[in-house]
Parts: structure tokens; C-alpha cells; sequence
């Protein structure tokens, strides 16, 4: 099967999915995502712009009622809090 | 007090009606099959307490009083956890119930547990789960399929009456097919999503299991119709599934053999011929058979790996480690946090799917991934509703193969991914589709058929699936040994 993805590609996009790979990880997904594209890719074959009606969609709306919720129960799930926040590590790097 | 284990839901009421059996009695029996089973089959990752089952539902009366279930743990029940099979959500408790979970406790369900899945629902088979295997109760050494596989399980080997399962791709049909059970993926909107875990929201859908086409139908008339909280719903009322449910095949029912997949490449002559025996019985019974095809099918795993795949990255973007779930600790500052906790809390398989989705989304190769993905969609929604003008219902295979052993696809994921083949077309259409047994292979596993209907045709699917429940026995025969 070809290897339609790159170790720099798999890099990157680990990156922007803010997920971090090891090195045998990162080998490892080469190879599974690199799989799944290409067997993927044959929708190409057949993919053309086509004048089908689309489904009739319509918002469904409701009306925007308030319901009481206590914080503490969301808060209590939180891996670090304070008060009534949520802790999380420093945001901007060398500092 | 005398139940058999593998008992239907009618039966168990007429019990209840004649105040042969209470619903204590009924928990308490389905509680130690439990116990005695479920440490070799796996199905359940948590069975609650009595005292808290039975005070959790309505006490009085409703449509499934007293009937036990099993919950996939991708849906929401207050105050207890929803893992999603994920180490990232292992400890994370609901703080509300879904929809499907209010109705189903406000009908006297008894909601008894929490099944095993694939991680986030992604796997066919349930290996993917972070905590443990499901075995299929017709042999150990096999998978129940997935990722509705803990649900499936437990209803075959008898351990409740019926389960809720969810379903993207395949996760409700492909499980019920491998364990010999009746399996519902409904019309996309037909019963609300508040409280499913997201993972492809154009496609999910809470499906049902149960071992009769019936019980199957008494469950989807409690959860089914509108619900204000999921906004992309049908807007259909509440409806009684089985009232229709007369045992005789509607009159003039136009069936439509899917050619293209039932001679694909790679489907077991077994399965066919057990197709091909059930259509023979079809047609006694007046049905007319007419061969078609859909050749838009052969492309829908590979529409459906990206669209899937797609949503998923954008769905699980929001387990960062920050307001719930696991958190990496050790990591200095917020990005290494997101990173490492994303590391740490998804499986292998999670990772490679959100990779995959952000790819097939990414500026250089949205166009030749997900745009042509779009198109292909539209054209086999298209087709179906072509092929339903010329017939009423589709018949096909569920699965190429009966249940396979643990790590027959560790080495070639994507033969994994492919276990959806026949599947996860009627999900990117948003049709509803109905697996029932039909047949037992030559090494004594279920064989599924799979039934396909329009939009919001489930109560003719169920009056196909039950008329072909009256003149066959193979939904009466459980696995040995439970």
C-alpha cells in the first residue's frame, strides 16, 4: 500500500490535534493513518457535483429558559479548582 | 417465582400483570445471572446496587415497569459515571440524565448497569475498551463485535432482556448480528441524542438490542419521538411500535436484494446462503424479491472512515483535561498540559481517528478528502431513495463473517475498519436499519440479516423483522451454556 503521509505530517498534525506521540507512536500512526487515507482516498473516483435537492432542513427552535444549575456539582469534577474556578497550569511559556 | 433466562419482555409482564413475580424479584434474578456470568463474558463495566436501581425508577407502573436493561456507557445517568470506556472519562460522573434515560426511568425500566464499548464507540470488535475485553457468549475465544459489544453480550448470554447501544457506523447492527440478537439503528433524529456522548453528530444515533424483533419495538416506543433539547430531530410524536406488529408479512411487500453487497468480495458463502434461505421464506409468504443494486455501497467505508473520522476531531477536542477527566499533572504549562493529557487519556485508536479527521480537514487536503466525501454522501442518499421507489424494504448482509477471535485485526486495522462495510451506508444516509438472525454457521455462530427501510420506516421494518420471527426459531435459540 502506498505511504501517502509523512513523518512531518503526522508530526504536525498531532500538533494541531494537541495530542503528543512519542517516536514509536509517531511510526506506528504513520502506518495506521497512512492505511485508512489511502483505502480513503477512492471517494475521488466517484465524487461529482451532482443537482440533487437537498433534504428540507429547518431550524428547530425552543424558547431560551433558564434553569437553575448548581455550580458545585460541575465544579466537583474539575482535576484542579479553586473556589469557584477552574486551575489550570501557566498559559503564557517562560515566565 | 419461575423465569427463564432468556424470557422476552412480553412474557415477563404478563408475570408482572399477574402478580406471579414482582419486580424485585425479576432485578434480583437478572442481578446474579450477572454475578454467575459475567466474570467470563466481560459485558458490564459497573452493575449498581439494588436499593438504587429500583429507586431510580418509577415505582408504580409505565411501559417497561420492572423490565431490566443494560445502558451503553456513552449515555448519560445521573450521578453515575460515563466512561466511554476511556481512561480520559474513567471518573467522570453525569451530572444529568439523557433524554432516552429520563423516558426510559420515568416507564419503570430497571437501568441495572453500565455495558462495555470501544473506546468513544470506535472499534467493531470492543477491543478498543480501556478497561477490558467483552467475550461473545457463543465462544469466548471470539469478539461480540462492536462497539456496541457489552450491550450485545449481555443480552444474548441472557443476562438482561434488552440494551441500549449507539451506533455511527455500525455499533448497534454489526454486535447484535455477532451474538444472534435483534439490533434497531433508527432513523437519524428519531430518538433524542441529549446525553450521548458525541463522536460522529451527523451520524450518531442510540440504537436498541434485544433477542425478539417485539421487545426490540416495546423499547424504541418508550425512548422514540421529539425531544426540545436535541434540536436536529424528527419531529414525530410518540408512538406505539408493536401495535401493528401482527406475525404476518405486510401484503404486496416489494423487498429489494442488495446484489452489490451480498456478492461483494469477501462475504462467506455461509452467510450468503443464509440470506438467500431467509428471502426464500419472504417470498412464501408473498413477498416479491427484486435484485438490485447500489454502487454507491462499495464507496461508503471510505466516505464514512472520513466524514466519521472528520467529526470525531472536532467532537473530542473538548476532553483537554481542564474542567473534567484525567489530567496529565506533570506537565508545566497549559498547551503541554492539553498534550500530555490527550496522550495519557485517549487509546490508540482514538489518536489515530482524531489524526485521521484533522487531516481529511486540513487546508491542503480538505478537497480531496472531506468536500468529495460530501458529494459522495449526497449521491448514495440519493440512490437509496431511488432504490426506495421501486421497493419497500433492502436486504443485505450485516457482517462478511461470523465473529472472529481477540487480535485477528491487530496487525491490519484497516480489515477492522472494514467490519462496517455493509453498515454504515443506511448511517451516512440516515436510514434506519433492523439486524435479526438468521442463521447459525458451521462452527455454531449467529448469522444476521440485515433489513433497510426509508426515513422513519421502522414500524414496517419491525413488521418484516417479526413476520420472518414467526416462521423462523433461530432468535429462540441461545448460546449454550447460560
Amino acid at each position: 500500500m502506498t505511504q501517502p503521509i509523512t513523518k512531518e505530517e503526522i508530526e504536525k498534525i498531532a500538533r494541531l490535534s494537541h495530542i503528543e506521540l512519542s517516536e514509536t507512536e509517531i511510526i506506528a500512526a504513520m502506518q495506521h493513518v497512512g492505511a485508512v487515507l489511502s483505502y480513503a482516498a477512492r471517494v475521488q473516483e466517484i465524487a461529482q457535483d451532482v443537482n440533487i435537492p437537498s433534504l428540507k432542513n429547518s431550524n428547530i427552535e425552543r424558547e431560551d429558559i433558564v434553569i437553575p444549575c448548581n455550580s458545585e456539582t460541575i465544579l466537583a469534577q474539575a482535576p484542579e479548582r479553586e473556589e469557584n474556578f477552574f486551575v489550570v497550569p501557566v498559559i503564557i511559556e517562560g515566565q | 417465582m419461575s423465569i427463564h433466562p432468556f424470557i422476552t419482555i412480553k412474557e415477563l409482564e404478563e408475570k408482572l400483570a399477574k402478580k406471579e413475580i414482582t419486580r424485585e424479584e425479576i432485578l434480583e434474578f437478572y442481578l446474579r445471572r450477572f454475578e454467575a456470568f459475567d466474570k467470563d463474558i466481560g459485558s458490564a463495566l459497573e452493575i449498581f446496587d439494588k436499593a438504587s436501581i429500583l429507586h431510580n425508577s418509577n415505582t408504580q407502573d409505565g411501559e417497561l415497569f420492572g423490565i431490566p436493561g443494560l445502558i451503553k456507557d456513552n449515555i448519560c445517568q445521573e450521578g453515575r459515571i460515563t466512561s466511554c470506556a476511556s481512561k480520559i472519562l474513567e471518573n467522570f460522573v453525569a451530572t444529568y440524565d439523557a433524554t432516552a434515560i429520563t423516558r426510559l426511568k420515568k416507564a419503570g425500566a430497571l437501568l441495572i448497569g453500565r455495558a462495555n464499548m470501544d473506546e468513544f464507540a470506535m472499534g467493531s470488535s470492543t477491543e478498543t475498551s480501556a478497561f477490558q475485553k467483552t467475550h461473545n457468549p457463543w465462544d469466548l475465544t471470539c469478539v461480540p463485535g462492536g462497539s456496541s459489544g457489552g450491550s450485545a453480550a449481555a443480552v444474548a448470554a441472557g443476562l438482561v432482556p434488552w440494551a441500549l447501544g449507539s451506533e455511527t457506523g455500525g455499533s448497534v447492527n454489526q454486535p447484535s448480528a455477532l451474538c444472534g440478537i435483534v439490533g434497531l439503528k433508527p432513523t437519524y433524529g428519531l430518538i433524542s441524542r441529549y446525553g450521548l456522548v458525541a463522536y460522529g453528530s451527523s451520524v450518531d444515533q442510540i440504537g436498541i438490542m434485544a433477542r425478539t424483533v417485539y421487545d426490540n419495538a416495546r423499547v424504541l416506543s418508550v425512548i422514540a419521538g421529539k425531544d426540545s433539547n436535541d434540536a436536529s430531530m424528527q419531529q414525530t410524536d410518540k408512538k406505539n411500535y408493536t401495535q401493528n406488529l401482527t406475525g404476518i408479512l405486510p401484503k404486496n411487500i416489494r423487498i429489494g436484494v442488495v446484489s452489490n453487497a451480498l456478492h461483494a468480495e469477501g462475504v462467506e458463502p455461509e452467510i450468503v446462503s443464509a440470506i438467500e434461505t431467509a428471502l426464500k421464506i419472504f417470498e412464501q409468504q408473498g413477498a416479491s424479491i427484486k435484485h438490485i443494486k447500489i454502487p454507491t455501497l462499495d464507496y461508503a467505508a471510505a466516505t464514512y472512515f472520513i466524514l466519521s473520522r472528520a467529526e470525531a476531531a472536532s467532537n473530542l477536542a473538548r476532553f483537554d483535561g481542564v474542567r473534567y477527566g484525567l489530567r496529565n499533572k506533570k506537565a508545566q504549562t497549559l498547551s503541554k498540559m492539553y498534550c500530555a493529557t490527550r496522550h495519557d487519556g485517549f487509546g490508540e485508536e482514538v489518536r489515530a481517528r482524531i489524526l485521521v479527521g484533522n487531516y481529511v480537514l486540513s487546508a491542503g487536503h480538505a478537497a480531496q478528502f472531506y468536500n468529495n466525501a460530501k458529494k459522495v454522501q449526497r449521491l448514495m442518499s440519493h440512490e437509496f431513495k431511488q432504490a426506495f421507489a421501486d421497493v419497500d424494504v433492502l436486504v443485505m448482509p450485516v457482517h462478511p463473517a461470523p465473529a472472529f477471535k481477540f487480535g485477528a485485526f491487530a496487525n491490519d486495522k484497516l480489515k477492522m475498519d472494514l467490519q462496517d462495510y455493509f453498515t454504515c451506508a443506511m448511517n451516512l444516509a440516515g436510514i434506519p436499519s433492523l439486524s435479526l438472525p438468521c442463521g447459525i454457521s458451521s462452527n455454531n455462530m449467529p448469522i444476521g440479516l440485515q433489513i433497510a427501510g426509508p426515513h422513519l420506516s421502522e414500524e414496517l421494518l419491525y413488521q418484516v423483522g417479526h413476520a420472518f420471527q414467526q416462521k423462523t426459531d433461530w432468535h429462540t435459540k441461545p448460546p449454550a451454556g447460560y
